[in-house]
């Protein structure tokens, strides 16, 4: 009895620590519910889940293509694909649905690169990937599918954020960008008859609306990609940069120090002090409530913000530029989005078939479908004035600018790891653990270690 | 205690059907355990970036090993996470070891309260993580309004932005989660007790804490062992946890955490692969030290 008994436990006790090792390994599955949730808003993906359209089958010895996306988008993806089977019979689409979760996305991609997997053709890759993507030779170059006039006519962050080492390896989707939401109601009732540019401006105008609202600002400061975004524009503002246009580090430049202390020092006296602990959901619940009278968060969540059953601040948000240091800047807003890229281990029929695919769907006809079905902002500039989408989502007559003046996060193919360290050091910048000097300074030593 | 007979042909040949029968599971065994963690370590003599496939992988022995031991913040991961384990693993302890005491004895609802204890055990830590996370929220957290009402503080406070909240609110979560855990491990203990003694011990007009300190904890030595060396275990591979909560801001970086992170965001996967089979070598030495205090030889026959 005792005997047995202490072989069981044996058993259980090797199986515990067996398990050590294989949980940590395998943890690749567990993908932290709120990083990914932080992601996936990131990249604008707000659309319900649904199943939906049937696949017809393909027509003969139509090449088949398989294209992977995120289910964030899934029926208006379906729905295009749909459309382009129909539209001609030399290829068949077959859709490659996967989860919400730009982090499984990308991990699942890298699998198949990994394991030269052909059973994808075309992926749909956040933006931030495409740079690591190109550097490790997993996607085909696109310079020979897009002529100069045919970029032209994307929005040039998209562009930009498809371009790795001078050469274009993606096509611009969908993107999405960030602005600054505010109250209308109270600068009215204040008598501000122009909308803030400088945070100076805004700082001054919660002075006059002090009783009405409990904060200034309200942003994403935790320590994950929301806060990377924010601290980019933050640093933007003041007219930094994380990497020069060699792409050498300049993290801890003169106005990086600036722009970090600056977003530091407004935690706890103009924005609440759980800032640090903010994604995009919290931050935004603060607005909703009214007690802040500015929030930085995505586009998209202008519906939310304007939905009674959710928002007490409904019909009183307005939609600007995010605030800048000097007079006479422009904010630049943080671009989020989707490429589309093709496999490299695909053979030169499929390829050139995946390339024809993308053309069609990044043509302004179907970029428009896809914002209407969608709403996620196109990468096609001309559809921000098209009066179907305008009478559709009005309010982006005001975005256009703002999306147009967007930059990308530093393009790196280590980007997860310089955005680890930005998340690491500048947080400890903003819960006053360390002074902004001296977390850019460790930030700048570790992404030139990353740049060697 | 040896056997000195011979072992006769009908015994080995009992023998050889009972290989034959559990074959299928150890080779389950062999799949989904041995190779993976074999793998890792083979991996991890490699200097493997996915993101650069071009290196060929080349074998550098034991260069990940070596520099895990000038990695600052490897070292700072350990230290926390020894930290964090020696806290919830003692509180869990007490609390543990109470909350058994008091099942343990006959009251009215004892079944209920037994089911109840173990709902914070069943949640999935994530959802549980998330749950606490809105709890310890500054604008609309039940943590901040408890406290406020009960006078102990005069503002709501964002705790995890500061290193400090962020433990207090990580060991909080974890032993309201684990030591239902541990409470019920510590009753099955106490149910196995031969009540004779108990009652002989009042007979000769022992008091309660007399007949803790002299039949029950002795008793519990081993049964309590148990229960600790699972949870030191639980507790020093703690990963969902922290990734939900904190996301290991404010030094709460658990070394799984960052192991993790290694090996699916930067898909480093040699170095990650070392920093999993540390934490499988440090697991290993935990449980040696508690089977040496449980003073027996778990493994082999006596």
């Amino acid at each position: 009895m005792k005997k047995s008994m202490k072989k069981v436990l044996a058993v259980l006790l090797m199986l515990a620590m067996v398990m050590s090792l294989v949980a940590c390994g395998s943890g690749a599955e567990e993908v932290p519910a709120a990083e990914s949730e932080t992601e996936s808003e990131a990249a604008g993906t707000t659309q319900p889940a649904e199943e939906s359209a049937e696949q017809t089958e393909p027509s003969g010895d139509a090449i088949t293509i398989n294209f992977a996306y995120d289910e964030g988008v899934g029926d208006a993806t379906r729905a295009m694909i749909d459309k382009f089977n129909a539209s001609q019979s030399e290829i068949f689409v077959e859709s490659y649905s996967l989860p919400h979760d730009a982090n499984n996305l990308h991990d699942d991609f890298v699998n198949k690169m990994v394991a030269q997997d052909t059973s994808v053709d075309v992926m749909a890759l956040d933006v931030v990937y495409i740079s690591e993507f190109a550097a490790a030779g997993w996607i085909n170059p696109m310079d020979d599918v897009y002529t100069a006039e045919e970029l032209d006519a994307f929005l040039p962050g998209t562009v930009s954020g498809a371009t790795y080492d001078g050469t274009l390896y993606a096509a611009p989707w969908f993107t999405n960008a960030s602005a600054l939401f505010y109250r209308k109601d109270l600068l009215e009732s204040a008598g501000i008859k122009e909308v803030p540019t400088t945070w100076q401006g805004w700082k001054d105008a919660y002075e006059k609306v002090k009783g009405d609202v409990d904060y200034a600002f309200c942003f994403q400061g935790i320590q994950s990609e929301a806060m990377v975004c924010d601290w980019c524009e933050f640093i933007w503002s003041f007219g930094g940069e994380v990497l020069d246009e060699s792409g050498k580090p300049v993290c801890n430049s003169a106005e990086n120090i600036e722009a970090t202390q600056f977003m530091a020092d407004l935690i706890g006296e103009y924005a609440p002090e759980g800032v640090t602990t903010y994604a995009e959901s919290e931050s935004e619940q603060v607005f909703k409530e009214g007690k802040s009278l500015t929030c930085r968060t995505w586009s998209g969540t202008w519906n939310v913000f304007n939905d009674e059953a959710e928002s007490n601040v409904a019909g009183k948000v307005g939609m600007t530029f995010l605030p800048v240091n000097k007079e006479g800047d422009t904010g630049h807003s943080c671009m989020g989005g989707l490429d589309l890229v093709t496999n490299v281990w695909i053979d030169d029929a499929h390829r050139e078939a995946a390339n024809t695919f993308i053309k069609w769907m990044t043509s302004e006809e179907a970029e428009k479908e896809f914002t209407l079905i969608s709403s996620q902002p196109p990468a096609v500039k001309a559809i921000y004035s098209d009066a179907d989408v305008l009478e559709k989502i009005p309010f982006y007559t005001d975005f256009f600018s703002i999306i147009e003046a967007g930059k990308t996060r530093p393009l790196s193919p280590n980007y997860a790891e310089v955005s680890d360290a930005i998340q690491r050091n500048v947080h400890t910048a903003l819960t006053g653990e360390q002074s902004a000097e001296d977390a850019l300074n460790a930030l700048q030593g570790e992404v030139e270690a990353l740049s060697k | 205690m040896k056997t000195s007979r011979k072992i006769s042909a009908r015994e080995r040949q009992d023998a050889k059907v009972a290989w034959l029968m559990m074959s299928p599971a150890l080779l389950v065994l062999a799949v989904i355990a041995l190779y993976p963690v074999l793998r890792t370590f083979w991996l991890s003599l490699h200097e493997m970036s996915l993101k650069n496939p071009g290196s060929g992988y080349p074998f550098i022995g034991l260069g990940n090993y070596i520099e895990i031991f000038s990695d600052e913040r490897a070292m700072t991961d350990i230290l926390f996470t020894i930290q964090f384990t020696v806290v919830t693993v003692v509180l869990e302890m007490f609390i543990g070891f109470a909350a058994a005491l008091i099942m343990n004895r006959a009251f009215k609802g004892r079944g209920l309260v037994r089911a109840a204890i173990l709902i914070p055990w069943a949640i999935p830590t994530s959802v549980s993580a998330m749950m606490w996370k809105f709890i310890y929220n500054d604008q609309y957290g039940m943590f901040n309004d408890i406290l406020y009402r009960l006078g102990v503080i005069d503002g709501y406070k964002a705790w995890l932005s500061s290193s400090g909240g962020s433990f207090m609110a990580l060991v909080i979560t974890d032993v309201w989660k684990t030591a239902p855990y541990m409470a019920l491990l510590i009753l099955a203990g106490l149910q196995m007790l031969p009540e004779e003694l108990y009652e002989s011990a009042k007979l000769d007009g022992a008091n309660v804490i007399q007949r803790f300190f002299t039949i029950t904890l002795p008793l519990m030595k081993r049964p309590l062992l148990v229960a600790l060396l699972f949870r030191t275990l639980d507790a020093f591979r703690v990963f969902d946890l922290i990734s939900v909560l904190t996301g290991g801001a404010n030094g709460t970086e658990s070394i799984c955490v960052y192991a993790h992170k290694q090996l699916m965001s930067f898909l480093d996967f040699g170095y990650g692969s070392a920093l999993a089979v540390l934490i499988f070598i440090v697991v290993f030495i935990i449980s040696l030290i508690y089977m040496f205090f449980m003073g027996g030889d778990l493994a082999g026959d006596d």
